[in-house]
Formats: C-alpha cells, sequence, structure tokens
C-alpha cells in the first residue's frame, strides 16, 4: 500500500496523515494510561493483601503458640468473605500447615521452602508472612489471590479508552476532511488553472489567490509567470509578423533584381551584339572588297580585328549561357544521359577536323536533373575534351558512370594535353584560363558555366589531369531528384 | 536580273550599309533606296502630296521595312502603304531585331507579307538578305515596272 503513496490525491493524503497522527496520539495516551492503571491496581492489590495477611498473622500468633487449631481455624475462615483469595494457610515454624481454608477446590497448600515463589506468579498472586510473638517467628501464614478483578478493572478500562478514542478519531475524521480544504484547495485550484492554461494555451487566466502564506506566495508567483508569457507570447508574434513583413519586403526585391537581371542580360544579348555585328560584317567586306588594296600589315591587323571580334561573340554568348544558367528555376526531370551525349557528340563530329576520333559513351546511364542545363554543361565538357585532344594522333574521349551510395559519378576523360594540377584551383573560375590562346583558343567561362550548373543540382565537379596524359572531369549528382 | 528597285527602310547606319552590301550582291540590277525613319519613307512613297506619288514607285519589287523606326514606326508606315491603292500591293517584309511576339501577330494583322528577325550573327545576316533578295524579286513575281500606272 506505502508502495502507491506517489498515487493518492492530495486530500487523501493530508487526511491520512492527519488521522495516522491522531490516531498514533490517542493509541499512545490510552496505552500509557492503561499501563498505569494496572500498576496501580497491582500495587493497591498487593498492599490490600499484607495488610490483611497482617492483620491473620497477628490475630493467629497467640493460637499458633498454643497450637489451638480450632482458633485458627475460625481467624482463617474470616476471609472466606474476601472471594478473591483462594487460599489461605498457616504454617507452625517446622513447616506443617496448621490450618487452611476448607472448602476451596484450590487445592492443598503448598510446602513452604526457598521453591515457594511470591508475589505475582501467572495468574495469582501469592504472598508468605511470617507469624511473630514478641518477635520470635513462631510460623508463617500463605496468602494467594486470583487476580479477576484486577483484570476486570483493566478490560474495563480498555474498552471505556477505547470507545472514547474512536469515537474522537471519528470526530476527527469530519473535522480533518474540513480542515485539509484550508491546504489542498489552493493547491487544487492553482492546478486547475496550471492545467486550463495548457490546455487552451490561453495565458490570460490567472489563477485566484488567497492569504499570504507559503500557497499566497506560489499562486502569485504563478500568475507573474504566466503574464511574462503572455508577455513574451506577444513580442514573438510581433516579431514574426516584422519578419514576415521583412521577408516579403526582401523577396519583392528580389524578385525585382531578377526581373532587373533578365532585362540586363536580355539588354547584353541584343545590345551589344548589335556593333558586334557591324564589326564582324565590315571586317568581311573589307576582306572581300578591299582585301587586295591591303599591304601585308593592313591584312595582318585585319585579320586580328575579325579574330577579336569572333572572340568577343564567344565571350558575350557564354556570358549570356552563364547567367541563364544562373538566374533560371530549374525543372528536373529523369534524363537519358546516354543518349543526351550521342546527341552532344554528333554535333562534335559534325565540326570534322580530319583527327581520327574515337567517342566512347557508356550505354544506360540515367541522371535525374535539369535537362537544358545538364546539356549546356555536358558540352562545355564534351567540347574541352574535343578541343584540348585535337593535337593527339587519335583523339580518345571517354564518358563513363558510377553509382557511389547516394552520388551518380560522371566521368568525362580525354587523351589531350592535360592541365597543370597546380593550377587546380583556378580551373573553374570564370575567365581563367591554364593556355594560351596561341595554344588554345577558348573564352574560359566553359567550367565556370559546368560549375554553376553542378552546384545548382546541388552536386559537386572535381578534375584530375597529369600534362601530356589528359584529363578527367568527374560531376558527381545526387540520384535522386530532391534539388532545390 | 531584275531591274526591280528595293527600299530598305533601317535605322541603324551600320546594318543599312551591310544590308544594302548584300542584296546588291545577290541582285547586282536592283538598285537599293534607303531611307532611315518613318516619315521619309512615307515621304518617298507618296511625295509631299498623297496624290502625287513618286515616279520611282511602280518601279519597286520589294520593301524592307524595320519595325523599330524613330519618328513614324514601322507598323504605322506598314498601315500607310496598305491605305492607298497605289501601293497596297508592294510586296512588304518586317525586320526585326527584337522577339516581341506582339510585333508579329500586329504585322500580320496589318498587312505584312513576311515578317524575319535579324540574325545576330553577320554571316547569317547576310545570308537573310541574299535569300530575301532571291526569293522577293526572282521567284516571287512582281507587277513589270510601270504596270501600275496603266492598271
Amino acid at each position: 500500500m506505502m508502495g502507491r503513496w506517489r498515487y493518492w490525491r492530495l486530500k487523501t493524503k493530508l487526511l491520512f496523515l492527519t488521522l495516522f497522527t491522531s490516531a498514533l496520539g490517542i493509541t499512545l495516551v490510552c496505552a500509557s494510561l492503561i499501563f498505569v492503571e494496572n500498576q496501580n491496581y497491582r500495587k493497591q492489590l498487593e498492599s490490600e493483601l499484607h495488610v490483611i495477611a497482617g492483620i491473620l498473622a497477628e490475630q493467629s500468633a497467640a493460637a499458633l503458640v498454643f497450637e489451638d487449631n480450632e482458633q485458627l481455624s475460625s481467624i482463617i475462615t474470616s476471609l472466606k468473605r474476601i472471594d478473591t483469595i483462594r487460599q489461605a494457610c498457616v504454617y507452625n515454624q517446622k513447616g506443617d500447615v496448621m490450618t487452611s481454608l476448607s472448602g476451596r477446590p484450590q487445592g492443598q497448600c503448598p510446602s513452604v521452602g526457598s521453591s515457594l515463589e511470591v508475589g505475582f506468579v501467572g495468574d495469582v498472586y501469592q504472598l508468605l508472612m511470617p507469624v511473630t510473638l514478641d518477635n520470635e517467628v513462631v510460623g508463617q501464614l500463605f496468602l494467594s489471590s486470583h487476580l479477576e478483578v484486577l483484570r476486570g478493572h483493566i478490560r474495563t478500562f480498555v474498552s471505556v479508552a477505547s470507545g472514547i478514542g474512536a469515537v474522537i478519531l471519528i470526530a476527527l475524521v469530519f473535522l480533518a476532511l474540513r480542515l485539509q480544504r484550508i491546504v489542498s484547495e489552493p493547491i487544487l485550484k492553482l492546478s486547475e488553472t496550471a492545467e486550463r492554461i495548457a490546455q487552451d494555451h490561453d495565458y490570460s487566466i490567472r489563477a485566484p489567490v488567497s492569504g499570504t502564506d507559503e500557497l499566497g506566495r506560489l499562486g502569485n508567483t504563478f500568475n507573474e509567470m504566466i503574464s511574462t508569457i503572455q508577455q513574451q507570447n506577444r513580442r514573438i508574434l510581433e516579431s514574426r509578423d516584422s519578419l514576415e513583413r521583412i521577408v516579403e519586403a526582401r523577396t519583392s526585391e528580389l524578385s525585382m533584381a531578377n526581373r532587373e537581371l533578365e532585362a540586363f542580360s536580355y539588354s547584353v544579348s541584343h545590345d551589344l551584339r548589335q556593333p558586334l555585328r557591324a564589326v564582324e560584317g565590315f571586317g568581311q567586306a573589307l576582306e572581300e572588297d578591299c582585301g587586295d588594296q591591303l599591304n601585308e600589315i593592313g591584312k595582318d591587323y585585319l585579320k586580328r580585328i575579325r579574330a577579336a571580334s569572333v572572340r568577343m561573340a564567344g565571350l558575350i554568348d557564354g556570358l549570356l549561357v552563364l547567367s541563364r544558367v544562373s538566374r533560371q528555376s530549374m525543372e528536373n526531370q529523369t534524363i537519358d544521359l546516354s543518349q543526351m551525349l550521342e546527341e552532344i557528340a554528333e554535333e562534335l563530329q559534325d565540326i570534322s577536323d580530319e583527327v581520327p576520333t574515337e567517342i566512347l559513351i557508356q550505354p544506360g546511364m540515367w541522371v535525374v536533373g535539369d535537362s537544358r542545363m545538364l546539356r549546356v554543361a555536358f558540352q562545355n565538357l564534351m567540347a574541352n575534351a574535343w578541343k584540348y585532344s585535337a593535337k593527339e594522333e587519335k583523339r580518345i574521349v571517354e564518358v563513363l558512370s558510377r553509382r557511389e551510395g547516394r552520388w551518380v559519378a560522371i566521368e568525362v576523360r580525354d587523351n589531350g594535353v592535360g592541365f597543370d594540377m597546380r593550377y587546380i584551383d583556378k580551373l573553374f573560375v570564370a575567365f581563367n584560363r591554364l593556355h594560351t590562346p596561341s595554344e588554345f583558343g577558348g573564352t574560359g567561362i566553359g567550367l565556370a558555366t559546368v560549375y554553376r550548373v553542378v552546384r545548382r543540382h546541388h552536386g559537386d565537379i572535381s578534375a584530375t589531369s597529369q600534362l601530356g596524359e589528359g584529363a578527367s572531369f568527374v560531376v558527381k549528382l545526387p540520384v535522386s531528384g530532391d534539388q532545390g | 536580273m531584275d531591274g526591280h528597285s528595293i527600299l530598305v527602310v533601317e535605322d541603324n547606319p551600320d546594318d543599312q550599309v551591310l544590308a544594302v552590301r548584300a542584296l546588291k550582291s545577290a541582285s547586282e540590277n536592283s538598285p537599293v533606296i534607303v531611307k532611315e525613319d518613318g516619315q521619309e519613307a512615307l515621304d518617298f512613297l507618296f511625295g509631299n502630296d498623297a496624290r502625287q506619288p513618286c515616279k520611282d514607285l511602280d518601279s519597286l519589287g520589294l520593301v524592307l521595312l524595320d519595325v523599330k523606326l524613330p519618328k513614324v514606326s514601322g507598323l504605322e508606315v506598314l498601315k500607310g502603304i496598305r491605305s492607298s491603292p497605289l501601293t497596297n500591293w508592294l510586296p512588304v517584309v518586317m525586320v526585326t531585331s527584337s522577339d516581341e511576339p506582339a510585333d508579329l501577330l500586329n504585322a500580320y494583322r496589318l498587312g505584312a507579307n513576311s515578317f524575319i528577325t535579324k540574325s545576330i550573327n553577320y554571316r547569317e545576316f547576310t545570308e537573310q538578305m541574299k535569300l530575301l533578295a532571291r526569293y522577293w524579286l526572282f521567284v516571287n513575281k512582281v507587277p513589270k515596272a510601270g504596270a501600275v500606272r496603266s492598271f
């Protein structure tokens, strides 16, 4: 039962405590009283018997000396009136029984000797009194009394005490029931209020508080706490509202910036290309119409002008692609990468440059991503592989893929000139070139674009190379389509 | 061989020169007249008096009209051309450098014969001009020079 103490309600606990202590107190008091009474009764009995014995001893002294048994008998017989006395015996000096209370069923007189016990023995009280005459012991007097009456007293006492105790206890139950409310009610009210607040999330509720004792202070502190929570909630809501407003403002700023960027890219495409067309066009026209009027220097200058304008066209186009890749929203789908690469390879083959070429594309490669962006990325990678292995006797470009946990790794390999690994950090940075224009042409934007595409797919790209042995670019894309 | 002339209405001076060069290389005998803005074009076509068209009018075999023109826009010029029986027979090819879908539809609605987007690449641009000259002057049939007046 005590193990479940924790699960009792407060009321029950308080009730139990009160009653337990009261009952204990009452019991102890009663027990003490009973004990004391018991002792008193015994002493009283003892002294009474001693008195009786004394009187009788005195009276029987002479009769004993003269061995007057009749006299002794009549003296002893007077004891008959006292019905607690069960045996009385008179002994002479030698210890012989001279007379005893006859007619009592209690049996013979015990022999006097050292084996005779006196005092409270079992359920009798025995005493042995010497009979003296002129200070000379002439015999002994034995008295034995049963303790019934004593017991009766004690029993009565116990009953009365128990009765009173029970009545008091019952009264206490009612009193305790009423009184425990003083303590439990405020606590229960507080706990109720707390439950209600927690359930309804209504922080405007306050607990009723009465008194200034610890419970009162608890109530007040609780209410203060709730007020604080209410205030903080309000502040959180306010800041959330203001944050939402900020986010809205930022979003509209961003969409405006995006639109401006789109407009900018469009005007780049348009307005930059127009004068470029003029340069390219007049360059050609000059060569065709006036070429023969130019000396070698003039022709050289013209060639350079035309080459520069071609490069500029390439740069503008590259930039436009790069900006589109950064700006555009992604439309993810499952893509047959092998097929896309075959198409790109065909486009490259069309630029026949009479270098024997082998392009090996692993079949059955699938990826998830934005098909326009990935096409741009792989066009760049393949074009690079194509370009930088153009000086080999036989050009070999390979594309393989393998699965690495959550990633698909796609490798584009060539057997071209490779690049110096020392400059690996600059590889994917826009406009950085690791070859001079006389070695290989190029804008320097291609790999930056590839990098941007890969990052937008939440993927990764790495490159390794050995000078003269070729280069290998590995694009890692997440297997599933959860990209931003 | 054809002697029909071409009217090019284009505001960009570089494009003017490049276009003329290309057209001429496709049809050497076709004179090319260049006007810089919409107002000049209309003045040329109608003279200063709408009832007195210029005498060169019926030797025209093709009008290359840029959409974006200062003073009077290309579409306004088109409207003007189509509004008079003296000019509404002219083959008009609208030329633009932008992709505005609105321009495209409006041009056809107003009666353009064709609509092209100037290529951003000069080589292709040159090819476009040559193609236009070849088609509209040689493949396409236009009234003989002098035929319009007598109709």
